[in-house]
């Protein structure tokens, strides 16, 4: 029996920061194709805004939270190391206490970990449902280029076997071992990478080209069949590099690019371009998304769209919803001043 | 700071994160937050469970600057400045006090249509105290 998504829905925190605020305050802004990025508030946070999304998805079916029996919550940005975080939101937004929960914390790649744990989940047992949550909003030190590109920003989908939206027709993992790249040290709150780029390079695309050919060979596709590919955002270049040594062409990847306007959503980067795919997708296409997280693995999914039907909560509709705010009110909301 | 003990705050979670009230089973009147006797008839204690809507309007508001914020919240005012507190008008009836995030302190009204949001409200002891706050609703 067929298992994918019968609703989904995005959430931008609303506060914006121009490249030129960053170009002012530190002479350059280090994040490729970037133009602007989303903020959280100071009272919102990855759990806040995991309950909002999850919410709007469930409206979005629509399908009350007493039916969903398995949550995944995906983040980079957890405001507590230990303790279940699923808690918060399945309280929050209504999900029994009885739903398998689960949370993928460490790395950017821990968007579709969430989406792969629940699609098992669904596989279980025909009655199930889940909900899948994915919202980041990563951190690194102001002194440190890295912080550029971060932005804001959340998805959540719901799994079902029925009123699908978009079948799941397949997906494939690549996990392997490279250091240095993009890491948290334990007890430390900002992110390292050691920036050595050419060998960076080596990490993303030996293991997306892995998980994404195998779903290629799996499926017995061409690259020119799908439609719409997702690919990890850190910045707004890195899809095209992947997409060209996979044979993709940046046409597949204007409907889900989404960091030129939100910076790098860490785990919730493919979710959200997944949510402005399936916004542009008409029934019959396909969507390819591919992961990337540093350590370093990488997930691919292939989706068929079954339906015309498509959530209320646009994720063009959360990008216009903005207003800007300026360095120093970043560092202010980010609690960067000390 | 107006300590709130941690067990004593998770009993209120199903008020502060999904706004559950209670009705009065002898006068039919909304309580929220939930109360040990009914605030409408003083002569029961007998209730039922009711999920609000977390819809709302605004009945007033005072906007807190520097100074008057309780220190629980100074952070916030600090970062984000002058912030508005409202007491709205629930859909269900009750009225009841809370921040309103999400808006320009300029433009909030009286009657301004509000709905409940989960907000971090603040933190102490390492613990991050979360709750609603009101969002402006948009006319739903």
């Amino acid at each position: 029996m067929a298992i994918g998504i019968s609703g989904y829905a995005a959430y931008i925190p609303k506060l914006r920061i121009k490249k030129e605020e960053y170009a002012k305050a530190w002479g350059s802004f280090a994040a490729a194709g970037v133009a602007e990025k989303s903020v959280m508030g100071f009272d919102e946070d990855v759990l806040t805004s995991a309950a909002k999304v999850s919410k709007r998805a469930l409206e979005s079916v629509p399908m009350p939270p007493e039916k969903v029996s398995g949550f995944a919550l995906a983040s980079t940005a957890a405001p507590y190391v230990e303790k279940l975080l699923s808690g918060t939101v399945i309280v929050s937004v209504g999900i029994p206490g009885t739903a398998f929960c689960t949370d993928h914390t460490s790395s950017t790649r821990a968007g579709t970990e969430a989406m792969i744990s629940a699609l098992e989940h669904m596989m279980a047992n025909s009655s199930n449902r889940a909900v899948v949550a994915c919202a980041d909003a990563p951190t690194a030190s102001m002194w440190d280029s890295l912080e550029h590109p971060m932005g804001a920003g959340a998805a959540a989908f719901v799994l079902s076997n029925e009123d699908l939206i978009a079948e799941v027709e397949a997906y494939a993992c690549s996990a392997s071992e490279y250091l240095g790249e993009r890491f948290k040290p334990k007890g430390d709150e900002m992110l390292h990478d050691l920036n050595v780029k050419k060998y960076e390079e080596g990490s993303l695309l030996t293991n997306t080209l892995k998980s994404g050919n195998a779903i290629l060979k799996m499926l017995n596709r061409k690259p020119e069949e799908y439609q719409h590919v997702v690919i990890q955002q850190p910045d707004a270049r890195v899809p095209s590099t992947v997409a060209a040594r996979m044979g993709f062409t940046d046409v597949q990847l204007v409907a889900g690019l989404v960091s030129k306007s939100v910076g790098d959503l860490g785990a919730a980067s493919t979710a959200v371009g997944l949510a402005a795919a399936l916004d542009a997708a008409k029934m019959g296409d396909k969507i390819m998304v591919i992961s990337y997280g540093s350590g370093a693995a990488s997930d691919a999914l292939s989706l068929k769209v079954v339906s015309d039907r498509k959530s209320a909560f646009k994720v063009q509709a959360e990008l216009d919803r903005k207003e800007y705010i300026d360095y120093i009110k970043y560092l202010k909301i980010k609690g960067a001043i000390v | 700071m107006a300590h709130v003990s941690v067990p004593m705050y998770w009993r209120t979670i199903p008020q502060r994160y999904k706004m559950i009230g209670q009705k009065c089973k002898k006068c039919g009147h909304v309580n929220f937050p939930p109360k040990g006797v009914c605030k409408y008839c003083s002569a029961s204690s007998d209730f039922e469970e009711l999920k609000l809507s977390g819809l709302g309007k605004v009945h007033t508001f005072v906007l807190i600057s520097a100074g008057g914020a309780p220190p629980e919240f100074a952070d916030q005012e600090k970062a984000g400045g002058q912030y508005p507190v409202a007491i709205v008008e629930l859909a269900e009836g009750p009225k009841v006090i809370g921040q309103i995030a999400d808006a320009d302190p300029k433009e909030v009204k009286i009657g301004m249509p509000v709905r409940t949001e989960l907000r971090r409200i603040y933190s102490e002891e390492g613990v991050i105290r979360y709750g609603f706050k009101f969002v402006p609703a948009e006319g739903k």
